[in-house]
């Protein structure tokens, strides 16, 4: 055994060519936020300023017009049949993407690269860039809608769904693969009924997100709410559209309801021990009918009866499930699917002929959006470009200065008393609730400040998204850690920070990353309806037919994207 | 002369005749550096119940693939019931496994589906296309099902989720998706090892009294010499991929029992490797 003569003089490791510049970039992510608040004029007096807009505007909304409830039910009908529709067809698509990335399933190696290449590249175009292609190609209406929104979820669903397949587990399928079932059987009947409820969830998850995306396609021209609401705001029938616009957001908080509690059933679907109250009823009512029957005769008979198969009248085994309430219920979901199916593609009037011209064309019109161009505008995009990026690193910072102390309060293992976490987290719900995309529109056009509403409209989806993230992964951590650290005499403060906060930053870092990368793309869309930033430019580049334009904006926001997620891959690593 | 008589006679003349499974020079190899099975010769003949012995790690799981082509032999042959497994492809392989049913140790069944269509997936093999629910399986099929399930214990209970049962019933479903399959052999790779010792001689029993109903040729592989020699004909012991024992349990009295622990047994010293 050897001692060490020469103790080392430093208490902190040599730091590392890693940690080093991790640190760097975090800070520099900080110095840039802070520039972006500023340069955004984001304070104190042009809050006061936009509240005096406010009240002069909200003069100018009331009376709210709603239109007439015939219309009203005729646009809610054709944006949702839309929203179904594309849903569907890329769950559709999806799982063949799917089957084709994960690495359980995948028939071979350049296959799974190609699915990998498909679920990036529709995540990263944005739905509104595809809206623009279809419509050019397949004109005005609903399928250029179904199609873009179809397409750009598949980024979503396709890699959620591959993240299914793999965590299925491969014995049934082993098992039937023994049993002489061919791929296609193996698949259908091992793999997709362990997914199936991780499947019917993302969906419906989905199904909320292109609700609220297909209110955005209604400013370059898809039917439905979105386009009845950009055409009131565009007039300048602020009474209409605003009326509009408050009526998406209760019918986006309505569908969120209901999917959330469909979602809800489908997973818990997994755990059969959940009862409610009314199969503990059931089961109460049995055991009372057993003892009524005979108790010991039951007993001893158990082993027979056991055995003893349901049949039909004619002697045969029954063969088909009872009709209990969850298998009459499921029925009516399903016929309840396939009628809302039917009348969504009655409703969307898909013209076949108009299609297949429209995929004649396709060649030429993909050529208008090829090669890239700037329109002589470059250096403008840059700084358009630029523009967008601060306000997607604006709500963030604003997001996580507030979620950091809402998110620990609603931890539970961190908040001073349960009913604060619970009360916070009811709060964090309530937030979420907020669709960010329309509640921006709101913001944007009753403020009339462009760039600094986009940012702090989006900053209240970061809020919900950041605080949720924050409260739960704190709440993962390990308690003995903050117990051992409370054993040792610290108070409150020093076991949050140098327990309980310590163990989570890591995913902390990771969700502000994630948070930041969906602003971008957020704050793209908002230019769109007038928060300033690239995606104006992209509008009118699409209005006036540059299209080439509209392909170098995607390029440049495609680049902005990576970078970030590059950096959030790397900083990962090095602090994991 | 009873059917069972008859199948009797019909088992020794195909004795006579052909092994139901034959391994000659049969090697796998994982990688470059794990060798499952080393050079394994071994004949099966119809109506055998082969208790497959040795530790975790012997080779046991990799021999039983081999026979179901779910695994492919890195040299040697594999014949089960007169075809080669090794160079079987697609559609003739489907057949072949169609005549094999497999029970594993983990059951490998799916929770979240009903005891019923976890026993109806058993006949995909002869089905065309996929199927999804219960209800897309012909009613012939979920007849046949049922009937399996009535000879597994468990007719009562066929529309409940299968993870509601416990380990043993789960197990006799698997053997009853096995089954449905109409195999002239059954392999099974631990099927009572994740059980507890009652539900245990209940599967080995039920699997015994199959096998002498439908005269199945069964290779089953075991790691509890008790078990092996109250259920098996024969014993055939793996160690490190190498075939140490192969005698027919007849021949084996009690004092020889322990000499079979350390012929599987890396423990004991001096015994062939």
């Amino acid at each position: 055994m050897t001692l060490l003569t020469n103790p080392p003089r430093s208490t902190l490791p040599r730091p590392t060519w890693q940690t080093v510049s991790v640190n760097v970039i975090l800070f520099g992510l900080f110095a840039a936020s802070l520039w972006a608040v500023a340069d955004l004029k984001i304070n104190v007096a042009t809050i006061i300023d936009s509240a005096d807009n406010a009240v002069s505007f909200v003069g100018r909304i009331f009376p709210l017009d709603f239109p007439p409830i015939g219309e009203l039910v005729t646009m809610t009908a054709q944006t949702l049949g839309i929203v179904l529709l594309a849903t569907v067809l890329s769950v559709i698509l999806s799982m063949f993407v799917a089957l084709a990335a994960a690495h359980n399933t995948t028939p071979g190696t350049a296959l799974r690269w190609g699915a990998r290449a498909i679920i990036v590249v529709t995540r990263t175009i944005p739905e509104l860039v595809l809206a623009i292609l279809f419509l050019r190609l397949f004109g005005l209406g609903a399928v250029a809608g179904i199609l873009a929104l179809g397409l750009h979820s598949i980024g979503m669903v396709g890699k959620l769904y591959a993240d299914a397949i793999e965590d299925t587990d491969p014995g049934p399928r082993d098992a039937l693969r023994a049993a002489g079932a061919s791929w296609w059987q193996q698949i259908v009947g091992g793999v997709f009924p362990q997914a199936m409820p991780a499947f019917v969830a993302t969906a419906l998850h989905r199904f909320d997100i292109n609700l609220r995306a297909s209110v955005i396609l209604g400013y370059v021209g898809v039917s439905g709410i979105g386009l009845e609401l950009s055409g009131a705001l565009r007039t300048m029938n602020y009474q209409r559209g605003m009326a509009l616009a408050l009526f998406v957001v209760a019918l986006c908080i309505v569908v969120e309801l209901i999917s959330g509690a469909l979602r809800k059933m489908v997973l818990g679907d997994q755990a059969p021990a959940h009862r409610t109250i009314w199969t503990r009823m059931r089961e109460k009512v049995a055991t009372a009918q057993n003892g009524w029957l005979d108790r010991g005769a039951a007993a001893t008979s158990e082993a027979r009866a056991r055995t003893a198969a349901a049949r039909t009248a004619d002697g045969n085994y029954r063969v088909s499930p009872p009709w209990t309430g969850e298998r009459i219920r499921r029925t009516i979901y399903v016929v309840l699917f396939a009628l809302a199916l039917v009348f969504a593609t009655w409703g969307a009037q898909i013209d076949l002929s108009r299609m297949a011209d429209g995929f004649g064309s396709m060649f030429n019109t993909l050529s208008l959006f090829f090669p890239p161009g700037t329109g002589g505008i470059g250096s403008e995009l840059w700084e358009q470009l630029l523009v967008t990026v601060q306000i997607a690193l604006a709500a963030t910072f604003i997001g996580l200065v507030v979620a950091v102390p809402v998110g620990l309060l609603a931890a539970r293992n961190v908040a001073p008393t349960p009913g604060i976490a619970k009360g916070f987290r009811i709060f964090i719900v309530a937030v979420r609730g907020i669709p960010d995309l329309i509640f921006a529109i709101i913001v944007i056009v009753v403020t009339g400040l462009g760039a600094t509403a986009g940012a702090i409209a989006l900053s209240v989806g970061a809020i919900g998204l950041l605080s949720k993230l924050i409260a739960d992964s704190v709440e993962e951590t390990d308690v003995r850690v903050q117990q051992a650290v409370l054993a040792g005499g610290a108070t409150r403060m020093q076991v949050l920070i140098g327990a309980t906060v310590r163990q989570s930053g890591p995913a902390i870092v990771a969700h502000i990353f994630y948070q930041l990368d969906s602003n971008i793309r957020a704050a793209t869309l908002l230019g769109v309806v007038g928060a300033g930033g690239i995606g104006f430019y992209l509008m009118n580049a699409a209005r006036v037919m540059q299209f080439d334009v509209v392909t170098m904006v995607v390029v440049m926001i495609f680049v902005v994207v990576m970078a970030v997620e590059g950096l959030a891959i790397w900083v990962r690593r090095a602090i994991s | 002369m009873t059917d069972s008589d008859h199948s009797r006679l019909g088992a020794s003349i195909d004795k006579i005749l052909r092994p139901t499974i034959s391994l000659s020079g049969v090697t796998k190899q994982f990688g470059p550096d794990l060798r499952a099975l080393d050079d394994v010769s071994l004949e099966v003949y119809p109506g055998e119940v082969v208790a497959l012995l040795g530790l975790s790690g012997s080779g046991k799981s990799t021999l039983l693939r081999l026979l179901d082509g779910l695994h492919l032999p890195t040299s040697g042959t594999v014949q089960v019931l007169g075809q080669d497994v090794g160079t079987a492809r697609g559609r003739e392989l489907r057949a072949l496994r169609r005549k094999v049913g497999f029970v594993f140790q983990q059951f490998h069944l799916v929770g979240s589906m009903t005891v019923l269509e976890n026993v109806c997936t058993g006949a995909l093999g002869s089905l065309r296309g996929p199927r999804f629910g219960l209800m897309s399986y012909p009613k012939s099929v979920r007849l046949a099902a049922m009937e399996q399930l009535d000879r597994v214990g468990l007719a009562d209970r066929p529309f409940q989720r299968a993870d509601t049962l416990s380990g043993g019933q789960q197990q006799r479903v698997a053997v009853a998706r096995a089954l449905i399959q109409k195999p002239r052999i059954l392999l099974a790779d631990e099927p009572v090892a994740s059980l507890d010792p009652e539900s245990s001689a209940q599967v080995m029993a039920l699997i015994s009294r199959i096998a002498s109903e439908d005269s199945l040729t069964v290779v089953c592989s075991l790691h509890q010499v008790d078990l092996a020699l109250s259920w098996g004909h024969r014993l055939v012991g793996l160690r490190g991929g190498s075939l140490v024992l192969d005698k027919p349990v007849s021949q084996i009295d009690k004092n020889e029992t322990m000499s079979i622990y350390s012929a599987v047994e890396p423990v004991s010293v001096g015994q062939p490797v």
